[in-house]
């Protein structure tokens, strides 16, 4: 009883005080309850696709957003994990409790791979090198078509789930608790220091912390994550092609994620949630579907510069000039500090 | 009060029994239809022309009064299904997956792009258990190591065209065997020098390997060696310049993507004079010539159409299709022949369970536009003389026009009567420029 009493409790003065966590708290809800409204398979495996690729996109946040480390070839940690899983699932027989995660820890140690020779580089370099990558992986595939399946790929014999109802609700349960942990991460410490290096490396240096060790951290927990997507991703289509290492597949995270809003993490999960099922609605003008979705893109970030998200929560939130604390923008005054909270001063606030 | 009242019932009455009479307000008469799907690229080619295929035999179809079931009659309906296959193979599969969930398809026709169809049937046979009749991929391995290793599971696959690629080397090798055979008679090289230009591709990775034992032991021919370039390659000047330093007399072609265009554009401009033949999809269409700007003339390639009489079908379908489309019809307008050949074993299984038809169609055996046709034990297309045969066709002043099966003799020694030309396909002609120049040297 008293849990729920704390829980009712927590609900009143934390969710529903702010707009931007009771569309949250929506999204989630209409999401777990989709069943109830939908029984089409084909609904089931787009938001079950969705959560894969808010996964991936989050990761490619976590680190490009966060850490500044700019990638290009995010697709290399996908794609490295969707063959990992589909070789030992393949030849060794491995379930798939194993294969995504031992898949995300190979793209953990291609995390490492390309971490170290790109960490003496910036910007433009290093999106560049990082761009390199999937393209020698993709090589490689080719080089070794007996062994990868060159284009064909690796077909998996083991599904995701049983059945697609099952497949949407395990990639919905991963993306939120993958979603969680990564948002966890860049609220923690880690993710200060995450976020002061991405501001200025040689100040964090400067106060002594490594920030060599805290990129290479970056590159890790990015290629984990998005291994474990990529991992999933392989089950879940039940192969694994070049496709997923595409260079399509790194600047679909990287639309998705500038789209919904970079260094935030819900942002980039927001913009898959959003762009893929427009894409999918899309096709019934298959004509102008890649126009439309550009001319979308476009409009978004022409008047939306730092994302949906962000620009959803400016309009629906206020920050109290006084203590910081964010309010619904019904608010007269700070539901805090109880301070007046004008319009004007918010419009001066950086 | 009274009378404006009867009017007004009036009035409810008369426009109730007018919208009866529009089509889709009366009362619904339940229309007994077969949905099928059309699954490929339509953007592109191949889309138009799975789409035109099944399109004319639904339409015919239709006309004669529909798939008789039993004692019923059905109208066929085709839903298109664009893929995007080329572009994104694996958005494709979503594409399937809708129309089998959200459109309720009892079939699926089509396909193209070999990923995409791997990825697709498998999902098609495995979840849904649906009939896919694959028209337009030719891997063997869509087929062979599924229906014969798993048949309960992948028992609902069948592929209607192209011959499947093992059979396309096959013809290849035949067309190539023709090509040298005109050498020896018009230029009196005994052993002439080929070489091998390939796509860096897996589907042809079997092929390339056996290419140089095929060349020298089988067709006697002297190989000079395999250039195999990348599938999007847009300029192979130095490949072509280093086969004609090797003194290759012909060039074994195995692309099946837009690197035909600029290996026979640049084959043409630079005066490679080496015959061109083998496999080069785009040499197939009709736009060809201009893509290369005339450069492509003589370049010999398969093809599963050409005005010429395979069967007495064939001809007049050829005209309908180009009367329909004002294009030459391309391999993936099989279509025509899977809604004709599902149609025949949906009408002799007398019902629509899945496993009848299934047992119908590997009894199928049915003279279509390509040639007489019947399902091998992997549910492919049966290739061989009398049956299905594949063709050859070359750029000749202009047109296409077909150029194998010409006096092939399929088995010289068993069978040395047996001689096949289909009528309508004419000799081979080697490019003027090759002519002029060896004979010169």
């Amino acid at each position: 009883m008293s849990v729920l009493r704390w829980l009712f409790r927590y609900v009143r003065n934390e969710v529903l005080v702010l707009p931007s966590r009771v569309i949250a708290v929506v999204f989630c809800l209409s999401l777990l309850l989709l069943p109830l409204f939908t029984s089409n398979h084909y609904h089931y495996r787009i938001m079950a696709l969705a959560g894969i690729f808010a996964i991936f996109a989050a990761s490619w946040d976590l680190l490009s957003g966060f850490v500044g480390q700019v990638s290009f070839g995010h697709a290399l940690f996908f794609g490295v994990a969707a063959y990992t899983a589909s070789l030992l699932n393949l030849r060794l027989g491995m379930t798939h409790y194993l294969t995504i995660p031992l898949g995300a820890v190979a793209a953990v140690a291609v995390g490492l791979i390309i971490g170290i020779p790109c960490l003496r580089l910036k910007g433009p370099y290093l999106g560049l090198a990082t761009l390199a990558f999937p393209i020698m992986m993709i090589g490689l595939i080719f080089t070794f078509p007996g062994f990868f399946g060159g284009e064909l790929g690796i077909s998996i014999k083991t599904k995701l789930a049983p059945t697609r109802l099952h497949d949407f609700y395990v990639c919905t349960l991963a993306m939120f608790s993958l979603g969680f942990i990564m948002w966890k991460i860049t609220d923690s410490k880690i993710g200060i220091i995450f976020h002061a290096i991405r501001e200025d490396e040689i100040a964090v240096r400067a106060s002594g912390i490594n920030t060599v060790k805290y990129k290479l951290l970056a590159f890790c927990l990015s290629g984990f994550f998005a291994g474990i997507a990529g991992a999933m991703y392989a089950h879940f289509q039940r192969v694994a092609t070049p496709l997923s290492l595409a260079v399509l597949m790194s600047f679909q995270a990287i639309i998705w994620s500038i789209f919904g809003g970079i260094a935030t993490i819900y942002g980039a999960i927001a913009g898959v949630y959003i762009l893929f099922p427009v894409m999918e609605i899309l096709r019934v003008v298959m004509e102008i579907r890649m126009l439309l979705f550009a001319a979308i893109v476009l409009l978004v970030l022409r008047f939306m510069p730092e994302g949906v998200t962000k620009w959803t929560r400016d309009r629906l939130e206020r920050e109290c000039p006084r203590c910081k604390v964010r309010n619904a923008f019904s608010r007269r005054e700070c539901r805090v500090c109880f301070s007046p909270i004008r319009r004007e001063l918010q419009k001066t606030t950086p | 009060m009274k009378r404006s009242l009867s009017l007004i019932l009036a009035a409810v009455l008369i426009t109730a029994m007018l919208l009866t009479l529009i089509p889709g307000c009366g009362p619904k008469v339940e229309e007994k239809v077969i949905k099928i799907a059309v699954v490929g690229p339509m953007k592109f080619i191949q889309g138009e022309h799975h789409w035109a295929g099944a399109e004319m035999a639904a339409e015919k179809i239709n006309k004669a009064g529909g798939v008789k079931v039993g004692e019923e009659f059905y109208t066929i309906k085709l839903v298109k299904v664009d893929t995007d296959e080329i572009v994104d193979p694996d958005g494709a599969v979503s594409a399937v997956e809708k129309a089998i969930t959200s459109d309720k398809v009892d079939f699926l026709v089509g396909g193209f792009r070999t990923e995409a169809v791997m990825a697709y049937t498998k999902m098609v046979a495995e979840d849904y258990q649906k009939i896919f009749m694959i028209c337009g991929a030719a891997t063997n391995e869509l087929l062979e190591g599924r229906v014969d290793k798993d048949y309960d599971t992948y028992k609902y696959l069948f592929r209607v065209t192209p011959i499947k690629s093992s059979d396309l080397v096959t013809v290849s090798v035949l067309m190539t065997a023709q090509v040298a055979q005109t050498i020896r008679e018009q230029l009196g090289i005994m052993q002439p020098k080929v070489a091998v230009l390939s796509e860096n591709l897996q589907w042809n990775r079997v092929l390339v390997n056996m290419a140089p034992a095929i060349m020298k032991d089988k067709l006697k021919l002297d190989y000079v060696g395999t250039w195999d370039v990348s599938a999007t390659a847009t300029d192979i000047t130095p490949e072509l310049k280093a086969i004609e330093k090797a003194g290759a007399h012909i060039i074994y072609t195995i692309i099946s993507g837009p690197l035909g265009i600029t290996y026979a554009r640049q084959w043409g401009e630079l005066g490679i004079p080496a015959a061109s033949v083998g496999i080069n999809v785009e040499a197939q269409k009709d736009g060809f010539l201009e893509a290369t700007k005339g450069y492509g003339a003589y370049d010999y390639t398969l093809n599963t159409y050409a005005p010429v009489k395979i069967t007495y079908m064939t001809i007049p379908f050829y005209n309908d299709f180009v009367k329909k489309v004002g294009q030459t019809p391309i391999y993936t307008a099989g279509t025509y022949e899977a809604i004709y050949l599902l149609r025949e074993a949906i009408e002799r299984a007398g019902s629509l369970d899945t496993d009848a038809i299934i047992k119908e169609m590997e009894k199928t055996e049915k003279v279509t536009a390509t040639g007489k046709f019947k399902f091998t034990a992997t549910h492919d297309v049966q290739w061989g003389p009398g049956w299905v045969t594949g063709l050859g066709v070359q750029w000749q002043d202009g047109k296409m026009v077909a150029t194998w099966p010409f006096k092939w003799k399929p088995d010289p020694e068993k069978a040395p009567t047996l001689e096949i030309t289909y009528p309508g396909v004419v000799p081979y002609k080697l490019p003027p420029r090759v002519l002029e120049f060896w004979k010169q040297d």
